[in-house]
C-alpha cells in the first residue's frame, strides 16, 4: 500500500516536471526571438522607408511575434472571467492598438543598439521558456531583457517581455486591475480609456 | 543638513520595525499583488509630487536638456556616478564582495585623477566596469524586509528600507565629508549637489517617464508596479537560488491565475 502510494507520488512528480520541461524546444525558442529582433532591426529600424511603412511593418511583426490574445487574458486577471465576450474582444483590440502605438514610437530608440542573447532559462508554466538577452548601453551596465516565449505545436509566440526585472504583462495587469477596482465604470471605462490613449 | 539626515533615518527605522511586524508577505508577492497599505496617503502624495515635478523638476530637466549636448550630460552623470564609488566600495565590502570593493576603490582613485574629477570613466576602458552596490542591496542581502510601499515627498516611490538606504547612501558622498568642517560651504555644496543630481537624473529618465505616463490609464498604479518589480531583484543571501524568474513563475501560477491559465490552455 505504502509502496503504491509512493509510486503514484513519484510518477506524479515526474510527470509534472516532464510536462513543464520537455514541452519547449529551447534552441528553437531562442532562434525564434533572435529572428524577431533581427527582423525588427533590419526591416524596420534600419530600413530606408517612410514612417507610415515602418508603422505598418511594425504592426505586422508585432502581431506575428506576440500572442496578444494570451497576454490580454493574463493582463485582465480575475476580471477576464466576469467579462462578456464582447468586452473581451474589445479589450484585446484596444490593448493591441495601444501596444502597437507605444512600441512603434519607442522602436527608434533602438537605433544603433543590438541584442546579445544569453541562452534560456526553464519556466514552471506549461509550454513556456525564458530567452535571456542583454542590450549594451552607452553608459554603465547593459540592460537585461528577458523574453517569455510560449510554444504551441511547432509555433512560437512571445507572451511577455521583462526589461530590467519589470514585466510588461505584470505592470499592465497591476495597472488595469487597479483601474477597474477604483473606477465605477469598470471594464467598459477601461476599454474606452485605452481606445482614447491609442488614438 | 546633518540633523535632517538623522531625522529621516530615525523615522524610517521606526517605520521599518513596525513594517517588519505587520507585513508577512514576501516582497515578490507584493510586486504581483500590489499590497499598498497606505494607498490613500500614497495617491495624495503622488499627486503632490506630480505637480511639483510638472512645475519645477521637469522644466529644470528640460532646460538642462536644452542647454547641454548628450556629450556634456554624459560627463556630468559620469562625474556624479564617480562620487558614489566610496559608497559602492563600502557596500561591496559589507556584502562580502571583496574583489568588487577593491575595484570600486581603484575606480575612484583612477577616475578622480586621470578621469578628470570623474568626468571620464578611464577605469572602464581598462576593463574595470562599475560595480554598483548601495545600502539597499546590502540590507536586502542581510534579509531586511522591504516594508510597505511609500511615496516620499519630492523623492517619490520608496519603501522604509529604500528610504533608510537613501539616507545612509548620501552620508557616503565624499563631498559630504570634504566640506564637513565649514558649515556654510557644506550646506551650499550639499544642496547644489542634490539639485544637480536630481535634475540630471530626471533628465535621464525623461523619455521612459513620458512613455509610461502617456500610455497609462492609472499612472500611479503603473509606476508602483514597475518600482516594486524592479526592487524584487535584490534577494536575501540565504535565498540565492530563488532567482526572480522562478519567483515570477510562481506568481504566474498563483491561485486563480492557475485556473485562468488552464482555461486558456484548454480552449
Amino acid at each position: 500500500m505504502k509502496k503504491t502510494f509512493l509510486m503514484i507520488l513519484a510518477s506524479a512528480l515526474f510527470m509534472h516536471t516532464a510536462q513543464a520541461q520537455a514541452a519547449v524546444d529551447a534552441q528553437k525558442a531562442e532562434t525564434f526571438v533572435v529572428q524577431v529582433t533581427e527582423n525588427g532591426i533590419t526591416d524596420i529600424i534600419n530600413a530606408n522607408i517612410s514612417q507610415a511603412e515602418k508603422d505598418k511593418r511594425f504592426a505586422k511583426l508585432f502581431n506575428n511575434a506576440l500572442d496578444l490574445d494570451f497576454i490580454g487574458q493574463f493582463v485582465l486577471g480575475r476580471y477576464w472571467r466576469t467579462a462578456t465576450p464582447q468586452q473581451r474582444t474589445d479589450f484585446i483590440d484596444a490593448y493591441r492598438a495601444l501596444n502597437i502605438k507605444t512600441w512603434s514610437q519607442r522602436f527608434d530608440e533602438f537605433k544603433g543598439k543590438e541584442f546579445i542573447f544569453k541562452g534560456t532559462t526553464p519556466s514552471k508554466s506549461a509550454n513556456q521558456i525564458f530567452v535571456n538577452s542583454v542590450v549594451p548601453m552607452e553608459q554603465g551596465e547593459p540592460a537585461k531583457v528577458v523574453w517569455r516565449v510560449k510554444q504551441t505545436g511547432d509555433k512560437f509566440k512571445i507572451v511577455d517581455i521583462i526589461i530590467e526585472n519589470v514585466s510588461l504583462a505584470i505592470t499592465a495587469r497591476n495597472e488595469y486591475t487597479a483601474y477597474i477596482k477604483n473606477n465605477p465604470g469598470g471594464i467598459d471605462a477601461l476599454i474606452k480609456d485605452l481606445q482614447r490613449k491609442s488614438k | 543638513m546633518q540633523k535632517k539626515v538623522l531625522f529621516v533615518c530615525m523615522l524610517s527605522f521606526m517605520m521599518l520595525t513596525t513594517a517588519s511586524c505587520t507585513t508577512s508577505r514576501s516582497a515578490i508577492t507584493d510586486a504581483h499583488d500590489q499590497t499598498d497599505t497606505f494607498e490613500g496617503y500614497n495617491r495624495a502624495m503622488f499627486k503632490f509630487n506630480y505637480e511639483f515635478d510638472k512645475y519645477i523638476l521637469k522644466p529644470l530637466a528640460e532646460g538642462y536638456r536644452d542647454i547641454t549636448t548628450p556629450y556634456i550630460r554624459r560627463r556630468v552623470s559620469t562625474a556624479i556616478a564617480n562620487l558614489k564609488e566610496p559608497l559602492y566600495a563600502t557596500n561591496n565590502l559589507l556584502q562580502g564582495e571583496f574583489k568588487n570593493s577593491g575595484i570600486s576603490i581603484f575606480r575612484f582613485a583612477i577616475n578622480s585623477t586621470l578621469g578628470l574629477v570623474g568626468m571620464y570613466d578611464v577605469a572602464e576602458g581598462w576593463g574595470f566596469p562599475r560595480k554598483q552596490a548601495g545600502f539597499d542591496s546590502t540590507l536586502a542581502k542581510w534579509c531586511v524586509k522591504d516594508g510597505p510601499y511609500i511615496i516620499l515627498p519630492i523623492f517619490g516611490p520608496s519603501t522604509p528600507r529604500a528610504a533608510v538606504s537613501m539616507a545612509l547612501d548620501s552620508a557616503f558622498n565624499p563631498l559630504y565629508w570634504a566640506t564637513y568642517n565649514d558649515a556654510n560651504v557644506h550646506d551650499k555644496v550639499m544642496y547644489s549637489y542634490a539639485i544637480v543630481s536630481g535634475v540630471a537624473t530626471r533628465e535621464s529618465v525623461m523619455d521612459v517617464w513620458n512613455d509610461l505616463e502617456s500610455n497609462s490609464v492609472d499612472f500611479y498604479a503603473a509606476m508602483r508596479s514597475a518600482y516594486l518589480q524592479n526592487r524584487g531583484q535584490n534577494g536575501c543571501y540565504n535565498n540565492n537560488q530563488e532567482n526572480t524568474q522562478a519567483a515570477y513563475d510562481f506568481d504566474f501560477g498563483l491561485e486563480d491565475e492557475d485556473e485562468i491559465y488552464n482555461e486558456m490552455e484548454n480552449k
